[in-house]
C-alpha cells in the first residue's frame, strides 16, 4: 500500500516536473526527484518495496527523457542495490541526513553514468555536460529530498501507519 | 529470503538494461515494447498536466504586471488590477494570435507537409535535450522527421509513441545538422553542445565565414529539408590551433520557450 503511494507520488512529481517546470527559463534547476524517493523506499520499506518503486521510476524517467534505452533504469537499479547494501551504514535521523544522503547518491548517480557510457559504448561528447550538471543537481535535488522526505513523513503520521 | 530474491530480481533487471544499453537486438526490442507501453499510459496524463502550465504561465505573467502597477497606483488598486489583467488577457490572446497566424502562414504555404503539436514537456534530465510535443503516431509522426518553428529549425523526433514523440533539440550533446552560410559556399557540421550556444564544426579558418551571417540548412544530411533558418554566427576564433575555426552559433529559437511547433512530413 505505502509503495503504491510513494510511486504514485512519483509519478506525479515527475510529470509535474516534465510539463510544469518547463517554463522556468534556468536549465540548472532540474532536480532528479525519482532518487529521494528510491532512497526512501529502499531505505524505510525495505527492498522489495525499494525494487517495484525503482523499476517504476526508472521507467517513468525513461519516458519522459530523450537518455537511451536502458540507460537511467541501469543507474537507478544501481543506487537502489548500492543503498540496500550500505543500508545498515546509512545513518538517516532527520529530513536533512536524508537531503544529504540523496545529493550524494545524485553524484554517484552521474559518475555511474559517465562511466557507463563510457565502457559500454566509448562515448565521451556527453561527459562533460553530465558533469557540468552534477554539482546543481546534487544541491537542488537534497534540497527538495527536504520537503518530500517532510511529506511522506506527514503522510505516514497523518494517514498511514508507521512501520 | 524476499530480500535476496528482491537482490536477485535487480541484478537481472540491471543486466538487461545493460543489455538494452548496449543495443543487444533480442533485449533492445523486448526492452523498447515495454518502454513504449509504459510512454503510452504517461502520454494522456502528460497532456493532461500541460493543461495547467497555460494558467500557471499567464498567472506568473499577469503577477509581474501587477507588481509593476501597484507600486505606480496605490490608490486604485483594486480598479487597476481587473483591468491590468483583462489587458494582459488580451494581449496574451493577442500574442497568441500573432504566433498562430504565422503558424498558419507557413502551413498554407507547405499544405500537407506539416503537422503542427504543441510542446508538452520537456526532458526531465538536464543531460539531454528534449522536448515532448502531443502528436504521436496516431498523428503519422515518425522518427527522424524535423520539427521547426516559422523562426527556425527545433530538432528531430527520436522516440515517437503513438500519443506523444520526443523531439532531440539541436542544442543536445547527439545532434548535428549539415548547414551553409546563406549566400556564401561555406558548408559545416552544427552540433549542440548541451547549453545555449552551438557549434559550427569542420570550417577551415580561411574559409568565407563572419560574424552576422546566417546559416541555413544544406539539406545533405537526409533529416533537414533545404533552406530552413539554423542560427547566426556569434563567435569566430581563427587564432586556435589546428585546421578549422572555431566558430559559436546562437539558434533562431529560444528552446526553452517553444509553445507550438510543425513537424515535416517526409
Amino acid at each position: 500500500m505505502k509503495v503504491a503511494i510513494y510511486t504514485f507520488l512519483g509519478l506525479l512529481l515527475l510529470l509535474a516536473e516534465s510539463s510544469l517546470l518547463s517554463f522556468i527559463p534556468v536549465e540548472i534547476f532540474k532536480p532528479d526527484l525519482g532518487v529521494p524517493l528510491v532512497i526512501y523506499t529502499t531505505l524505510f520499506l525495505g527492498p522489495q518495496a525499494g525494487i517495484i518503486a525503482t523499476l517504476f521510476i526508472g521507467f517513468m524517467q525513461e519516458g519522459l527523457s530523450a537518455a537511451p534505452h536502458g540507460s537511467i533504469l541501469f543507474v537507478k537499479i544501481a543506487i537502489f542495490l548500492i543503498a540496500t547494501f550500505l543500508k545498515k551504514k546509512l545513518y538517516i535521523d532527520s529530513k536533512f541526513s536524508f537531503a544529504f544522503v540523496c545529493s550524494g547518491f545524485v553524484v554517484l548517480e552521474s559518475l555511474l553514468y559517465i562511466t557507463l557510457s563510457l565502457l559500454a559504448k566509448g562515448e565521451t561528447r556527453n561527459a562533460l555536460n553530465i558533469l557540468f550538471y552534477t554539482i546543481p543537481n546534487a544541491v537542488f535535488t537534497g534540497f527538495i529530498g527536504i520537503f518530500i522526505f517532510s511529506f511522506i513523513e506527514y503522510l505516514n503520521v497523518r494517514y498511514l501507519d508507521r512501520e | 529470503m524476499r530480500n535476496s530474491i528482491a537482490i536477485i530480481v535487480a541484478i537481472l533487471i540491471l543486466i538487461t538494461s545493460f543489455l538494452a544499453f548496449t543495443n543487444t537486438p533480442i533485449f533492445v526490442r523486448g526492452y523498447s515494447a515495454v518502454k513504449s507501453g509504459f510512454s503510452e499510459t504517461i502520454g494522456p496524463m502528460l497532456k493532461l498536466m500541460a493543461k495547467p502550465m497555460d494558467l500557471v504561465s499567464s498567472v506568473f505573467d499577469s503577477y509581474a504586471n501587477l507588481v509593476g502597477a501597484k507600486k505606480e497606483n496605490a490608490e486604485l488598486k483594486k480598479k487597476l488590477d481587473s483591468l491590468l489583467l483583462e489587458n494582459q488577457k488580451i494581449s496574451d490572446l493577442e500574442r497568441e494570435n500573432r504566433r498562430l497566424r504565422t503558424l498558419l502562414n507557413f502551413v498554407e504555404k507547405n499544405p500537407k507537409s506539416v503537422i503542427g503539436a504543441r510542446v508538452v514537456g520537456e526532458d526531465l534530465k538536464n543531460w539531454y535535450k528534449c522536448i515532448i510535443i502531443d502528436k504521436g503516431s496516431a498523428s503519422n509522426i515518425k522518427e527522424k522527421m524535423p520539427v521547426i518553428t516559422p523562426r527556425g529549425i527545433v530538432g528531430q523526433a527520436v522516440e515517437v509513441d503513438r500519443w506523444h514523440a520526443k523531439v532531440m533539440v539541436i542544442n543536445d550533446t547527439n545532434s548535428s545538422v549539415d548547414v551553409s552560410a546563406e549566400g556564401k559556399d561555406t558548408r559545416g557540421l552544427l552540433e549542440g553542445t548541451g547549453q545555449e550556444v552551438l557549434k559550427l564544426k569542420y570550417v577551415l579558418k580561411n574559409d568565407d565565414i563572419e560574424i552576422g551571417d546566417k546559416l541555413l540548412t544544406s539539406g545533405k544530411d537526409g533529416i533537414y529539408p533545404k533552406g530552413l533558418p539554423a542560427g547566426i554566427v556569434i563567435t569566430v576564433n581563427r587564432n586556435k590551433p589546428g585546421i578549422f575555426a572555431d566558430i559559436d552559433i546562437m539558434p533562431f529559437s529560444n528552446f526553452k520557450h517553444l509553445e507550438e511547433v510543425l513537424v515535416i512530413k517526409r
